[in-house]
C-alpha cells in the first residue's frame, strides 16, 4: 500500500538514475535540506550524490539522526556506539523516526517503506539498513526482540527450568537477559544460607540461549525445513571458565554466536556478563539438532471454512532436556 | 447526588430562581480567574490593558500584502513572533518562552500563540500542574486551523509524494490543532473539544465551558481561541469582499463609522481560566469577574451574511440575559461583534436596539476590533478577556477610529473615547458564518 502510493505520487521527482547529473540546483536543495546538520554530514551527502560512493553513507545517517536528537543527548552519538538504542537512549519516538526517514530519503534519493522501519532499534541497525539499501543489497534480517511469553512459546525448555527473561536474535547470534530472583528452587540448597547461582546452571542458561538461536534461524537450514525443537540436545562444551560469583539480584547478560554448524551439530561460543564484569566464558558449546518440514502457513483466503491449526508447531512441543548440566 | 435534582429546574411547578439554584448548590457560579494574551495589541495583560485604555491599535501595513496583485494592504499581526516559515525550527518567539522541537513540530503558528498564552494564564491564575492536570479540569479551544501549513502540506503531497509529508503535518494544520496540542502538552484530563462556528467559535467555547462548571461536571475549564493571522488565514476573505481595502492603518478598522469598508485580519491566542465558586474559595484567588450566563441563537438565513434585522443575535442576547437573570437595563457595556463590515455592524445595531430600546436603556457599546482587527475564531475569547480586564480595572473601552458615525447607528450610545467608569454587567457578542450568534454575560465581582 505504502509503496503503491509512493510510486504514484512520488516517482516523478525520484532520480535514482545515476546518469542524471548532480546540478547546482540539486546542491543548493541538498544544502537547504541539511541546513541543521553538521558540515561533515553535508559534505558526505554531497560526495555521495556526486559519486554514489556508499562509504559516505554512515556519516550522512549519523548527521541526520543527530539533527533530530535533543541537544543534550547528542554527545552520546559521538561515542560512535552502534548499540545506542534509538528510543531508550536517544529519545527518538516513532514520529521522529519518520522525520529521520523522510530526510534520509530526500538526501540519499531512496525510498524506504514502513515495514522496513519497524525493526530498526539501534543506531547500528539504521546504519546497516541504509548501507544495504544504498548498495542495492537485501537488508539484513532484523534483530527480533522476544519477550518471555514468546520465548516460552518457542522453547522446549519451560519454567521453572528456563533461565531467560528476554532475548534478541539476529543473524550474528543472540543476546539474552536473566535476573536471578532468589526464588529459584536450587538456591535453597546451593549453598546453605549462602545462595549462589550454580556454575552448571549458568552453562545451562548459555545452552538455552543457543537453543533459542537455533530455533530462531541463526544457522542455515535446508529449503522447506525448520529446526525441530524435539531434536535438540546438549553434546559437549569446551573451554569453560567462571570468573564471578553470581547471586540473587544480579542480572546476567548472556550472549551466543554460532561458530560452525553442520547437521547434526551446531557449535556456539558463549558468555555471561553482569554489567561490565565477565562472569562465564564458554569457548564452545555444541548442540545436536535435526530438521522437520516447515509448515507453510496457508495463505489467508476470505471465508475459509476449516479452522486453521496452530501454525506454530514449536509452541506445543513437549518439554525435553537440552543442556545436561 | 444533588445534581439529579437539576431536572427540577425544567419543571414549571418548582420555583427555581437562579440564586436558589446557587444557594442549594444545584448550580455553581463561574468566575474568570486567569488570562493569557498573545494579540496584535499586546503579549500580556498589562500591555493589552494599556492599549485598550489608550485605544492604541495593532494594525500595520503588512509586508506580505505589498504586492500589486493583492488589493488588501493592512493587517494586525502579533508582534515579537516570526512564524512565516514552513519549518517551525525557523520560527522565533519571545525569550521567556521555551518550546521544544518535539512540541513545536505539531503546531501551527496559532497553537504556538495559544501555548504561550496558556503559560501566561496558568501563571496569572496561580495554578500548579496538580491543579490543572486532573479529571476536574478541561479545555475547549477554537481555531480555523492553519491554512498556511495545510496548503504547504498539500503542495508537498502533490509534488513530492504522499510519504514525504511531515508526519505531524495533519496535527499541526487541521482545525483542532489548538486543542490537540494544549490538551496533550498540558496533560489535561477532563473534558476537551474544539468549536468550529467560525467567528463565534471561541464564544461558544466560553458558553459551553460555563455550562460544564455550572452543571458541576468540571471545576475548571480553559477556553482558548487562536488563529495564525497570516496571509493564508486572512486573504481568502478578500474573495468574499469582506476585507478593508484601506491603506492607512489608522482608518482601516472603524466599526460603526459611515466609511467602514470591511474588516482587518488578525491572529494570536487568548486563554481564559474559568473556575467554580468552590475552587475560587478553596484557592483563595481574586477573580477578574463572573461569567453570569450566556445564550445562543441562529439566523437561519444565509451561509455568510448576517440577517439584515439581526434576529439571531437579538435572540441570543435575550437568552443570555434570561440565563443570567439580568434585566436589559442592568447592562452597562456591550463589547460588540462589530467587525467593521457595512452589513454586519448595522445588523448588530438593530439587534441591540431591539433588545434595549423597549426599556429605554442605553448601554455603552463599542467594538475593540477597531484596535485588534478581527480574530475570527480567536475573537470571542479575546474580547471576553478584554471585558474581564475592563470589569476588573473599572473602565469601558471606547470605539476607536470613528470620524463620522454611521447615521444608522447614531442613536446608540457609542463612546468614542475610553470611559473611566466601573461597569457592573457587560455583554460580549459574537457572530459567525451560517448565522451563529453567541452572547455572553459578565458581571463584576467585589
Amino acid at each position: 500500500m505504502a509503496d503503491a502510493a509512493l510510486n504514484q505520487g512520488g516517482s516523478a521527482t525520484q532520480s535514482n538514475n545515476p546518469s542524471k547529473a548532480f546540478t547546482v540546483e540539486d546542491e543548493s536543495a541538498l544544502r537547504e535540506a541539511l541546513k541543521r546538520c553538521s558540515s561533515a554530514a553535508v559534505e558526505a551527502a554531497l560526495q555521495f550524490r556526486k559519486t554514489h560512493d556508499a562509504t559516505h553513507v554512515p556519516v550522512v545517517v549519523i548527521g541526520v539522526i543527530e539533527r533530530f536528537v535533543e541537544p543534550g543527548l547528542r554527545p552520546k552519538l559521538h561515542a560512535a556506539d552502534d548499540d545506542l538504542r534509538m528510543v531508550e537512549d536517544l529519545g527518538i519516538d516513532s514520529l521522529t523516526m519518520m522525520e529521520i526517514v523522510i530526510l534520509v530519503e530526500d538526501v540519499l534519493q531512496m525510498q524506504i517503506n514502513n515495514e522496513e522501519l519497524r525493526n530498526l532499534r539501534t543506531v547500528g541497525d539504521v546504519k546497516t539498513f541504509i548501507d544495504c539499501k544504498v548498495r542495492g543489497l537485501p537488508p539484513p534480517k532484523p534483530t527480533r526482540h522476544l519477550p518471555i511469553e514468546q520465548i516460552a512459546s518457542v522453547m522446549p525448555i519451560q519454567p521453572p527450568f528456563l533461565f531467560l527473561n528476554e532475548a534478541a536474535v539476529n543473524n550474528q547470534g543472540a543476546q539474552g537477559k536473566y535476573r536471578i530472583s532468589g526464588q529459584e528452587f536450587f538456591l535453597q540448597g546451593h549453598f546453605k544460607d549462602n545462595p549462589v547461582m550454580p556454575a552448571s546452571i549458568m552453562i545451562e542458561a548459555i545452552g538455552q540461549l543457543a537453543v533459542l538461536a537455533l530455533l530462531e534461524g541463526v544457522i542455515p537450514v535446508d529449503e522447506g525445513k525448520v529446526v525441530d525443537p524435539k531434536t535438540i540436545f546438549f553434546t559437549s562444551c569446551e573451554g569453560v571458565r567462571c570468573h564471578r560469583i553470581c547471586r540473587p539480584g544480579d542480572v546476567l547478560t548472556l550472549s551466543v554466536k554460532p561458530k560452525r554448524a553442520k547437521m547434526p551439530l551446531a557449535t556456539f561460543e558463549g558468555s555471561i556478563r553482569v554489567g561490565q564484569e565477565k562472569a562465564v566464558i564458554a569457548e564452545e558449546i555444541t548442540l545436536t539438532y535435526g530438521f522437520m518440514d516447515a509448515i507453510v502457513a496457508p495463505a489467508v483466503v476470505a471465508q475459509t471454512t476449516a479452522p486453521i491449526q496452530a501454525e506454530e508447531p514449536k509452541a506445543s512441543a513437549p518439554v525435553s532436556a537440552a543442556a545436561g548440566a | 447526588m444533588r445534581r439529579s435534582c437539576f431536572c427540577c429546574r425544567l419543571h414549571p411547578s418548582v420555583s427555581t430562581s437562579r440564586e436558589s439554584l446557587f444557594s442549594q448548590r444545584i448550580m455553581s457560579k463561574v468566575f474568570i480567574t486567569g488570562l493569557g494574551f498573545i494579540t496584535s495589541i499586546g503579549n500580556d495583560t498589562a500591555a493589552v490593558t494599556q492599549n485598550l485604555r489608550e485605544l492604541r491599535h495593532g494594525i500595520e501595513v503588512y509586508p506580505p500584502f505589498q504586492k500589486p496583485e493583492i488589493p488588501v494592504k493592512v493587517a494586525a499581526p502579533v508582534k515579537g513572533f516570526q512564524t512565516d516559515s514552513y519549518d517551525c525550527e525557523d520560527w522565533t518567539y519571545p525569550e521567556r518562552y521555551r518550546v521544544k522541537r518535539e512540541i513545536l513540530r505539531g503546531m501551527g503558528p496559532n497553537a504556538l500563540y495559544a501555548f504561550c498564552a496558556m503559560l501566561q494564564a496558568v501563571e496569572d491564575a496561580k495554578l500548579t500542574e496538580a491543579d490543572w492536570s486532573n479529571d476536574d479540569t478541561g479545555l475547549y479551544a477554537a481555531s480555523g486551523g492553519s491554512p498556511f501549513l495545510l496548503g504547504n502540506m498539500m503542495q508537498r503531497m502533490h509534488s513530492q509524494g504522499v510519504m514525504r509529508c511531515s508526519p505531524l503535518g495533519i496535527v499541526a494544520a487541521i482545525a483542532g490543532t489548538v486543542n490537540f496540542n494544549l490538551v496533550a502538552h498540558f496533560k489535561i484530563k477532563g473534558a476537551s473539544t474544539g468549536f468550529s462556528s467560525a467567528c463565534a467559535s471561541s464564544a461558544h467555547g466560553v458558553g459551553f465551558a460555563y455550562d460544564e462548571i455550572a452543571l458541576g461536571r468540571q471545576k475548571r475549564m480553559f477556553v482558548v481561541g487562536a488563529e495564525d493571522g497570516n496571509m493564508d488565514s486572512i486573504l481568502p476573505f478578500a474573495g468574499m469582499r469582506a476585507l478593508s481595502l484601506q491603506t492607512d492603518p489608522n482608518k482601516a478598522s472603524r466599526p460603526f463609522d459611515v466609511a467602514r469598508d470591511g474588516f482587518v485580519g488578525t491572529g494570536g491566542g487568548t486563554v481564559l481560566v474559568l473556575e467554580s465558586e468552590e475552587e475560587v474559595a478553596r484557592r483563595g484567588v481574586k477573580p477578574y469577574c463572573e461569567v453570569a450566563g450566556w445564550g445562543q441563537a441562529s439566523d437561519g438565513y444565509n451561509v455568510a451574511i448576517s440577517h439584515p434585522e439581526g434576529t439571531g443575535l437579538r435572540s441570543a442576547i435575550q437568552r443570555a440575559l434570561k440565563s443570567a437573570q439580568v434585566e436589559p437595563s442592568a447592562v452597562d457595556y456591550i463589547n460588540a461583534h462589530g467587525t467593521s463590515t457595512p452589513i454586519g455592524d448595522i445588523s448588530e445595531a438593530k439587534a441591540v436596539r431591539a433588545v434595549f430600546s423597549p426599556s429605554g436603556s442605553k448601554p455603552a457599546i463599542s467594538s475593540t476590533k477597531a484596535l485588534t482587527g478581527h480574530g475570527l475564531s480567536l475573537a470571542g475569547a479575546m474580547e471576553t478577556g478584554f471585558c474581564a480586564l475592563a470589569l476588573r480595572d473599572g473602565f469601558i473601552p471606547g470605539s476607536a477610529n470613528i470620524t463620522t458615525i454611521d447615521p444608522a447607528c447614531a442613536d446608540l450610545n457609542i463612546p468614542l473615547k475610553t470611559e473611566a467608569r466601573q461597569a457592573e454587567v457587560v455583554l460580549n457578542n459574537s457572530s459567525g458564518f451560517g448565522g451563529a450568534n453567541v452572547s455572553l454575560v459578565l458581571r463584576r465581582t467585589r
